[in-house]
């Protein structure tokens, strides 16, 4: 069994699938890991290729694009471990085509889907879920604390909403934050966070949609175990009508 | 009156609309306009009963001249009237709407001078979301029985999805509770739209930039336990209106007791699982292929409370099983308790790379404590209990943790005077 170690980033990962695909003989018997710096290294440390990374990711997403759009999901569920399960992923498609992703029975094909459906659902759910709060210059801020990476497909669905005004939104948790200016979409970190004033106007459409959240609930019906389990509590925190 | 105070009253009246769908639209406009509409429907929140907030519900007015028996918006009640201002809910709904609070508009009104008045206030207030703020959110728009073919060819052009609350489920009931209402004046404008929709959708097979008309096609709601209708009458019904009127959904909303009134049933609670049984129904004949006579008849009028009534028909037709997973067609699949339409779909699309297997089946989304009675895995049958169908259904009581007691506190008491 081979093993090959990575720099731990999205470019390091694709440009380590790019030689094992190329050079090793069986790449479905190759593990690949991330490379802790300072531990014992068992393995071969690979050097990052941007250039040969973006050839495999391009190609890969033009040729099997319902396939590369699993890749990129289950890689944004930062799951440890995820390297060797999408290096095999990625050879089986290459080698029996897209199809094999309805092999659901296969352990690899299973692995990714099941790591690509929870953050397509938490994805989902966040397209319903984030706030914006308007800010005293007129722009809007979003935070969330999403379980899974998801800042990236999130933010490119908001340049399409609400592409007439200027956005930030802010994933508290891993400090990242995406910036829409109206016209380009930019992402950075962020290493401290003030909050900043909010418009005038505010507090009052918050009254207004708390409001209409309270008596749009039919009483003889109350359920909040439902409620709970369609809209689970770790998002209350960031909710305006639950605040 | 302030806008607030008028959004408590006309939420608070609009909350018995039971649909909140924002599927089936497609829509995005150029740079400088507000917001899109997303094929899949997004919710944004649930409320405290559970139901999910995709828009923005509110009646236009609650100030009604009709006296519906089980309506809360009704003239002789006497509660707070209030209206909106056109410009009021426009800067409402697109205030929510830059917040992400909401994925459109589902605008209802009660009847204030006439249909025509009321259906073309409602029409400025999606003109102006339309037209003016440049909005292309989600609109679900009530059509007000009685308004002109005008109205409605113009409401149609500005929303995703229109709908006429059909009310009760007979011209009976209607008579007696809605007696300002009758089928034929609720049949007219579906069949206008149903007409419409069609009409739109050929043409913009032909020609791309043909105008849409209601892209998401039309809705109608009933109103369940208030009136003595059996489950068999409303599948009928509700299975005419998907094939004569081709409606995309027909709502159910378990009644609730608003109002004192002798020509309604005495309820203890809202009948919400014979409402969830009639879905689950309703979804059979949508999506899995049955008819109504399939699910119910003359002889069993009713649902059965304590079982879903896919899992039902199964154990009065044994002779349908075994299913082979292996080998089965999709519509045959799509008959056994357990297996969803994804998981009909994930299995015929699964099984050509490998044959499945109990623990595959469990992989691809079946629920195995449903399926396992009614399946055989390349032959193999998971358990052999087919021909004695009173023990599985037992059994599939006990694996769903057989809630028997809520059900009873649910069911209905009684129905005086009908």
């Amino acid at each position: 069994m081979n093993i090959y170690l990575y720099d731990g980033s999205t470019e390091g990962l694709f440009s380590a699938i790019d030689h094992v695909l190329r050079h090793e003989p069986d790449p479905s018997a190759v593990v690949l890991g991330r490379r802790e710096p300072g531990l014992f290294e068992e393995g071969v440390v690979l050097t990052t290729d941007r250039e040969r990374a973006d050839v495999l990711v391009r190609r890969f997403s033009s040729a099997f694009p319902r396939n590369a759009r699993e890749v990129m999901y289950a890689l944004f569920s930062e799951k440890e471990e995820i390297a060797t399960v999408l290096l095999h992923y990625i050879h089986m498609v290459a080698r029996h085509g897209g199809q094999v992703g309805a092999h659901l029975t296969h352990p690899v094909v299973n692995e990714v889907h099941l790591l690509a459906c929870k953050v397509a659902r938490e994805l989902n759910r966040m397209k319903g879920l984030l706030r914006f709060a308007m800010l005293e210059d007129g722009s809007y801020l979003a935070k969330m604390e999403p379980d899974y990476n998801i800042i990236q497909p999130l933010s490119s669905f908001f340049t399409r909403r609400l592409g007439a005004q200027e956005w930030f939104i802010y994933d508290v948790g891993r400090g990242l934050v995406s910036r829409w200016d109206g016209s380009t979409l930019q992402y950075g970190a962020l290493e401290s966070f003030h909050a900043p004033a909010l418009a005038p106007e505010e507090q009052e459409v918050r009254r207004c949609w708390k409001t209409f959240f309270s008596h749009i609930a039919i009483p003889e019906r109350k359920n909040e175990r439902l409620q709970k389990s369609c809209m689970p509590m770790k998002y209350w925190k960031y909710l305006v009508e639950k605040e | 009156m302030e806008t607030i105070e008028k959004l408590r009253i006309l939420s608070g009246s609009a909350r018995y609309d039971a649909s909140c769908a924002s599927s089936g639209s497609t829509r995005s406009g150029g740079k400088g306009s507000l917001g899109n509409a997303s094929s899949g429907g997004i919710c944004h929140s649930w409320s405290d009963d559970g139901r999910c907030i995709s828009l923005l519900k509110v009646l236009l007015s609650n100030d009604c001249r009709y006296d519906c028996a089980y309506c809360v918006n009704r003239s002789s009640n006497r509660i707070p009237r209030a209206s909106f201002t056109v410009e009021e809910l426009v800067d409402l709904t697109v205030k929510f709407y830059r917040r992400n609070y909401i994925e459109g508009l589902f605008l209802s009104s009660a009847v204030m001078h006439g249909p025509d008045e009321t259906m073309g206030r409602m029409v400025s207030v999606v003109r102006k979301l339309r037209r003016e703020e440049r909005f292309f959110g989600y609109i679900h728009m009530k059509v007000i029985p009685g308004c002109s073919d005008e109205l409605l060819r113009e409401a149609g052009l500005y929303a995703d999805r229109l709908s006429v609350n059909i009310e009760l489920p007979s011209q009976a009931s209607l008579n007696l509770l809605a007696p300002q209402k009758d089928k034929q004046s609720i049949l007219k404008p579906m069949a206008f739209l149903g007409n419409a929709i069609g009409e739109s959708a050929r043409e913009r097979r032909k020609n791309r930039k043909a105008p849409r008309f209601s892209p998401a096609g039309q809705s109608t709601q009933m109103i369940i336990g208030a009136s003595p209708e059996s489950d068999y009458q409303i599948l009928r019904l509700s299975e005419g209106l998907y094939r004569k009127m081709s409606l995309k959904r027909v709502y159910y909303s378990a009644y609730v007791p608003v109002n004192e009134d002798r020509r309604l049933p005495a309820l203890r609670t809202p009948p919400l699982l014979r409402e969830h049984r009639l879905y689950q129904a309703d979804w059979l004949l949508r999506l899995y292929g049955f008819t109504a006579e399939e699910i119910l008849s003359e002889e069993y009028p009713q649902l059965d409370e304590q079982l879903d009534p896919k899992a039902a028909w199964a154990l009065r037709h044994p002779e349908y099983f075994p299913v082979d997973v292996n080998r089965a067609e999709y519509a045959a699949l799509l008959r056994i308790p357990g297996v969803g339409v994804t998981s009909a779909r994930r299995i015929v699309s699964a099984r050509r790379f490998a044959p499945l297997t109990p623990e595959g089946l469990k992989k691809v989304g079946v629920v195995m404590k449903r399926a396992r009675y009614f399946i055989t895995c390349s032959g193999r049958p998971v358990e052999r209990l087919i021909d004695r169908p009173a023990l599985v259904r037992g059994r599939l009581l006990l694996a769903d943790g057989a809630t028997v007691s809520p059900s009873s506190q649910q069911r209905q008491l009684s129905l005086p005077g009908l």
